[in-house]
């Protein structure tokens, strides 16, 4: 198990090193994205409009915080932590096509998603789940919000991350992902723990 | 009819406290499962959990960024005058997703529209139920994750896919866990609903995991024995924390029954992630309060 600090925006031999079961700590601009706001990007990019951010070499998170105004009418981060990526598994190849080289969420995503990995050099690291408060120590500075009428959880955060983490790579760019081999083992068990009881 | 006599404050209050940390048998369990795992990438991943849970009560912040769906079971015996507590409840919901203790995740299910106060129809829902002879007044808030409910399964067995020794739903049991793998925020717990109509194994699934203490015995011995096999098994698939491998992928399996129609076995799966905002009071007639789901040491 390696531990990699990478520093955003990422490049193809960023993503290449990585292997199932290594940490990442990330620094540098991260996207949060859940269902609404991958409608909206699509939108733009279906109608030839520009996205918001730049997402070249970026980092989507499939995440929606807690976010709170300052007095200086400032929002301020409280809390943030990973949601179900499955949701977003019908967006694998559009979020391949438009640079974005890291995903993190829970719970991995599935054959689409793994074969968008390969050929848009591309992976997925496993946020520690529920552990909203731990990550947000990693995020310094909460830089713009889009599509803030889709409401907090859905809108697009756009926040400024320094060793934001830790991450376990549980998906790469070599086909892997521990979900599959922690699911083939789980039925092989489950068959086994069923004859048994035959 | 009589005075409850909760104050708008202790509702809150409650509700605060169900938010800023989780429920003192999950976290007792917590800490049994970090102590017992085995894989590497799993002790690290359940002692952040643990460790988040303390700084979230020391920050005073939501442990988990979801909020899940806010369900209130009140079971009352006596005839105390509910409607003021039915009238704090939403209130106190809106004042904490203002407060930054609860994101607003509320809905509209079509249009998608979030009124941005934890707002809406049927929201929270509060399940009254009245329970003959009781004569405390209990109040049990649960705010549970929705990434778990992606996991979740109703399936209608018959006498036949039943099979025998139960084996068509302890197979069912394992098939839906080993499906949701990391969606439900293992380690998870499970709630099996059985019996009724698929509407009565539902509820039935979700008030067993949410309504009883993770650490108890069921009192029906069939049930009980069943609890604690499945709860191996699950163990033994390996799963483990996050869907990454590991020993602990369940913390408790809990089953309410409810007699049935000879013709089918309505089953419902209900996931609860490891997060469990949950907190519990009684009510005595004197006034006493006692506090749910302690452990004694």
């Amino acid at each position: 198990m390696a531990i990699y600090e990478l520093t955003i925006p990422l490049q193809d031999t960023d993503i290449e090193q990585l292997n199932v079961g290594d940490a990442v700590y990330l620094t540098g601009t991260v996207c949060t994205a859940r269902d609404m706001a991958h409608l909206n990007m699509r939108e733009l990019v279906d109608n030839h409009h520009p996205l918001p951010e730049n997402l070249q070499g970026g980092v989507i998170f499939h995440a929606g915080p807690v976010m709170v105004k300052d007095a200086q009418d400032h929002w301020q981060l409280r809390v943030i932590g990973p949601t179900t990526s499955i949701r977003m598994e019908p967006h694998a190849e559009f979020i391949g096509q438009q640079g974005i080289k890291l995903i993190i969420g829970k719970g991995g995503m599935a054959e689409g998603s793994l074969a968008a990995f390969k050929k848009h050099k591309q992976a997925y690291l496993q946020a520690a789940p529920g552990c909203a408060v731990v990550l947000a120590e990693g995020v310094s500075k909460v830089k713009a919000v889009h599509w803030l009428e889709n409401g907090m959880p859905e809108a697009m955060w756009v926040m400024e991350t320094e060793r934001f983490g830790p991450f376990i790579v549980t998906m790469d760019c070599k086909g892997n992902s521990r979900y599959d081999t922690v699911k083939a083992h789980a039925k092989e068990k489950a068959d086994a723990i069923m004859k048994e009881k035959s | 009819m009589r005075e409850l006599g909760i104050t708008y404050e202790e509702v809150y209050d409650l509700l605060h406290q169900a938010c800023t940390t989780i429920s003192p048998d999950v976290l007792y369990l917590m800490r049994n499962a970090v102590e017992q795992e085995s894989y590497p990438e799993a002790k690290v991943f359940l002692q952040t959990m643990i460790d988040n849970v303390a700084q979230a009560t020391e920050k005073d912040k939501p442990v988990c960024q979801s909020p899940g769906y806010p369900t209130v079971w009140i079971r009352f015996g006596e005839a105390f005058d509910m409607d003021p507590l039915l009238s704090y409840l939403p209130k106190a919901l809106t004042e904490a997703t203002k407060a930054g203790l609860i994101r607003p995740s509320i809905v509209h299910p079509l249009t998608r529209h979030n009124p941005g106060d934890s707002t809406g129809e049927g929201v929270p829902n509060i399940e009254l139920q009245h329970v003959s002879g009781q004569e405390y007044v209990e109040i049990i808030m649960s705010a549970k994750g929705c990434g778990a409910e992606l996991g979740n399964v109703s399936k209608i067995l018959t006498p036949a896919t039943l099979g025998k020794n139960y084996s068509g739903l302890k197979r069912l049991v394992l098939d839906t866990v080993i499906n949701a793998g990391g969606f439900p925020c293992p380690p998870s717990a499970i709630g099996i609903g059985l019996g009724g109509q698929m509407d009565v194994s539902a509820k039935l699934s979700r008030e067993a995991i949410s309504t009883r203490s993770w650490l108890d015995h069921n009192p029906d011995p069939l049930l009980d024995q069943l609890e604690q096999e499945l709860l191996e098994d699950i163990n033994q698939l390996g799963i483990g924390p996050a869907g990454i491998g590991g020993k602990t992928t369940t913390l408790a399996v809990k089953i309410a029954g409810a007699a049935t129609h000879t013709a089918i076995c309505p089953v419902t799966i209900n996931f609860h992630c490891w997060v469990a905002r949950r907190f519990g009071v009684r009510i005595y007639p004197d006034g006493k309060r006692e506090m749910l789901f302690q452990v004694k040491e």
